[in-house]
């Protein structure tokens, strides 16, 4: 009977220990999508839980997390940390108030001395801060440089030697841009943003973005009508139709094997890149999309925001963890181990000067540009979702010949005219 | 209360009063209810309630995100007819659907039915064959398509350097506006066409054999027995297959999603990868969930054709 008291006593004691225990720690959860990211992301966020016992954070892995993450949030429930797939995400989900702002945090935490000044911009809603941008994306000119040296080529500045060098590439039977949106129908955008940028000009497109400029405009009208030029002449994946066919990895493998010479994609394909041409053998390297003049305009793209839930029960935890996850350390190491796209945060050139110098050139001169005023828009950024998707589908209408790019653009000019109004476009940060 | 129980006909009392009534009304009324409201409750709950929501929806502006709801009336169903010319096209890509599958699976699993009753020994295999594309999840299916479709590396591609020939058999089928929506068709009834033959073949298994024989008697030939016995011992089958597969013909979703997302150029579009793009990208749910509405309605208006079929005397 002892033994017995002495054995309930010692487990009520543990249970005593045990629960006040639990009550200390509190968990921060994370909603992320399964794959590869995750599992190179992951056990470096993981490091966050050695720093701060109290705070502990939990990656809960989901097979499509924005939609799950969507209709949680929306049912009061969800993560602590909302994770969108983009400014004008986040911007929607603070609108119907189901996120929370986080101007004390930022604040208290000193985010405006790391994060770069537009960047937190991005994440105002009504002057308040809701959202941190992540993962700062540019779309570059990639070329096989086996290929070009095989030719005695160099890569293009302007869109004219562009042309030029485009029609030696497919007279000497190369595919011109290694391309298909067969994996994902959203690369047909990051075309159009990128030669409207180019070719319009990053000021003409910000000025359309905030009305002041129709998207009718001839600029406009030129950047498409170059676009349709190089669809039709077949140098995008081939052909139209086998543009519409080809997989992500054709796309990756026509490069890297020297059936095709160049590819205009996001920074995201380096880590691609490095893979598939470890394999082949071949080199490559990237210079800025051409421009109309020449002057180097890299567009600015975010791939993802982070946010505090308005229903997390501990929000300052939630913070903290963001404001570990944003330092310019932790991204560092993320940038340098996983080739992450870095929140557009002030990286120590250390962390730089252990990069693969493309790589580390990449943000050098992204940083360059962003403060001379050189640079421009990406679509899944600075436009509304159904902006973007309007782009995405309608440009296959105009590659086919259904609609001309004047009828094209009339429809983009209605539709962007009506979601200034109603108020639907993510901030533009002024210029 | 007394007055309101004075108008009540005295022969409700007497039947309350009456043990056997009072047996019969629990048995045959109160009892099943009781049994099938666990049922009933979660049939509303999960299906008339969203239901009722959905349609609800579809009159107002919703996004998709947060509560700011504001109704519109009509107007999502205005837009949908009158001013979307997307609609009309994915309309009718929907029909062009249901003719492809009220045909081709049906004329197949007829065929092979027909040819596989016929087989006494072995006929499992063959069935089990045929049927096993149909467990396939349409991810699977359409992956391997994708992979033998391919213009670079398909069978296309193999035949062509097989024969020397360039780009004759290597068609960018799924990247071709006139031949996206009936590649996919195909590759869907790849997967459907067994499932077909299966319900066919179990049917015609149920036919008495003495019909054939008596058929025989009556000097029929094989011809002549399929037309005159085995289609009239299965047409309650092909009737319900009939009437369903028009209905799934507007629900379908996965393998277009998966192949072509509805491109190139919207040209295999269907109403159903339209809704799910309104509601989720263009974050237009309340117009999304007037399209849904129009499915069911869709939908409702086929099932009202083979009810009053049925009435008519048709054996359905």
């Amino acid at each position: 009977m002892k033994r017995l008291k002495l054995l309930l006593t010692i487990a009520l004691l543990l249970f005593m220990l045990t629960s006040v225990g639990a009550q200390d720690v509190t968990t921060v959860s994370m909603w992320f999508s399964e794959g590869s990211t995750l599992d190179c992301w992951g056990p470096i966020m993981m490091e966050f839980n050695d720093i701060d016992p109290s705070i502990q954070l939990e990656i809960v892995p989901q097979a499509d997390t924005w939609n799950v993450t969507r209709t949680a949030v929306a049912g009061g429930g969800g993560p602590d940390i909302v994770r969108t797939p983009g400014p004008s995400y986040a911007y929607a989900l603070a609108e119907a108030g189901l996120i929370a702002p986080m101007d004390a945090f930022a604040d208290e935490m000193g985010w405006g001395d790391f994060f770069f000044d537009w960047a937190l911009d991005l994440g105002l809603v009504n002057g308040q801060l809701y959202s941190l941008a992540d993962e700062l994306e540019t779309l570059l000119l990639y070329y096989n440089t086996d290929v070009f040296e095989a030719n005695g080529w160099t890569p293009p500045d302007t869109m004219e030697e562009l042309n030029a060098l485009g029609e030696e590439v497919a007279a000497a039977g190369y595919i011109v841009f290694s391309h298909g949106n067969a994996s994902w129908r959203g690369t047909n955008e990051w075309f159009v943003g990128e030669y409207m940028t180019q070719l319009a000009g990053p000021h003409n497109v910000y000025k359309a973005l905030t009305g002041q400029l129709p998207w009718t405009d001839e600029s406009m009208v030129q950047a498409v009508e170059q676009l349709d030029a190089h669809m039709q002449a077949g140098w995008y994946g081939g052909g139209i139709d086998l543009y519409f066919t080809n997989e992500g990895t054709t796309r990756r493998a026509m490069l890297a094997d020297g059936t095709a010479a160049m590819n205009i994609e996001g920074s995201w394909a380096i880590r691609g890149l490095e893979e598939y041409h470890g394999e082949s053998g071949q080199g490559w390297d990237w210079v800025p999309v051409p421009s109309h003049d020449g002057t180097d305009y890299f567009t600015i793209g975010m791939g993802n925001t982070s946010s505090i839930n308005a229903n997390s029960p501990h929000p300052e935890a939630a913070a903290k963890f963001l404001n570990w996850y944003f330092s310019p350390a932790t991204q560092g190491k993320m940038l340098t181990s996983c080739r992450k796209g870095p929140a557009p945060v002030a990286i120590s050139e250390d962390v730089m000067g252990d990069l693969d110098p493309r790589v580390a050139r990449v943000y050098a001169e992204l940083s360059d540009a962003s403060a001379n005023d050189r640079y421009g828009y990406t679509t899944w950024t600075f436009w509304s979702p159904s902006g973007f998707n309007y782009i995405i589908e309608e440009v296959e209408r105009v590659w086919v010949g259904e609609i001309s790019v004047m009828e094209y653009l009339e429809g983009l000019d209605t539709l962007m005219t009506a979601e200034l109004e109603a108020g639907n476009l993510p901030p533009i940060p002024t210029r | 209360m007394a007055i309101y129980l004075q108008k009540i006909p005295t022969a409700i009392f007497e039947k309350v009063n009456d043990e056997t009534w009072r047996r019969k009304f629990l048995r045959n009324v109160l009892i099943p209810w009781i049994f099938i409201s666990p049922l009933l409750i979660i049939h509303i709950l999960v299906v008339a309630v969203p239901a009722a929501q959905g349609i609800y929806m579809s009159l107002t502006d919703w996004s998709g995100i947060g509560m700011n709801v504001n109704f519109v009336g009509l107007e999502n169903y205005s837009r949908l007819f009158f001013e979307d010319e997307t609609f009309a096209k994915a309309l009718g890509n929907n029909i062009i659907w249901m003719a492809f599958f009220l045909t081709v699976p049906f004329i197949l699993a007829l065929f092979c039915a027909a040819l596989l009753a016929q087989i006494k020994r072995g006929g499992m295999i063959y069935r089990s064959i045929l049927f096993i594309p149909y467990v396939l999840a349409s991810v699977v299916t359409t992956t391997i398509w994708k992979n033998l479709l391919n213009p670079r590396q398909g069978i296309g591609a193999a035949m062509d350097s097989l024969l020397g020939l360039e780009d004759v058999f290597g068609v960018a089928f799924l990247g071709r506006r006139e031949s996206a929506l009936i590649s996919i068709a195909f590759i869907d009834n790849w997967h459907f066409w067994g499932f077909l033959m299966i319900l066919f073949l179990a049917a015609m298994q149920s036919i008495p054999p003495v019909l054939y024989d008596a058929a025989k008697i009556d000097g029929a030939n094989r011809w002549a027995e399929f037309r005159h016995v085995t289609l009239p011992g299965i047409r309650p089958v092909m009737l319900f297959m009939f009437m369903m597969v028009a209905i799934w013909s507007f629900l379908a979703f996965d393998y277009i999603f998966l192949l072509t997302q509805g491109g190139p150029a919207g040209a295999s579009e269907v109403i159903a990868t339209q809704l799910y793009k309104n509601a989720f990208y263009h974050f237009q749910a309340g117009y999304g969930a007037a399209q849904g509405v129009v499915i069911s309605i869709f939908a409702g208006f086929i099932i009202m054709i083979f009810v009053t079929l049925r009435r008519r005397g048709w054996d359905i």
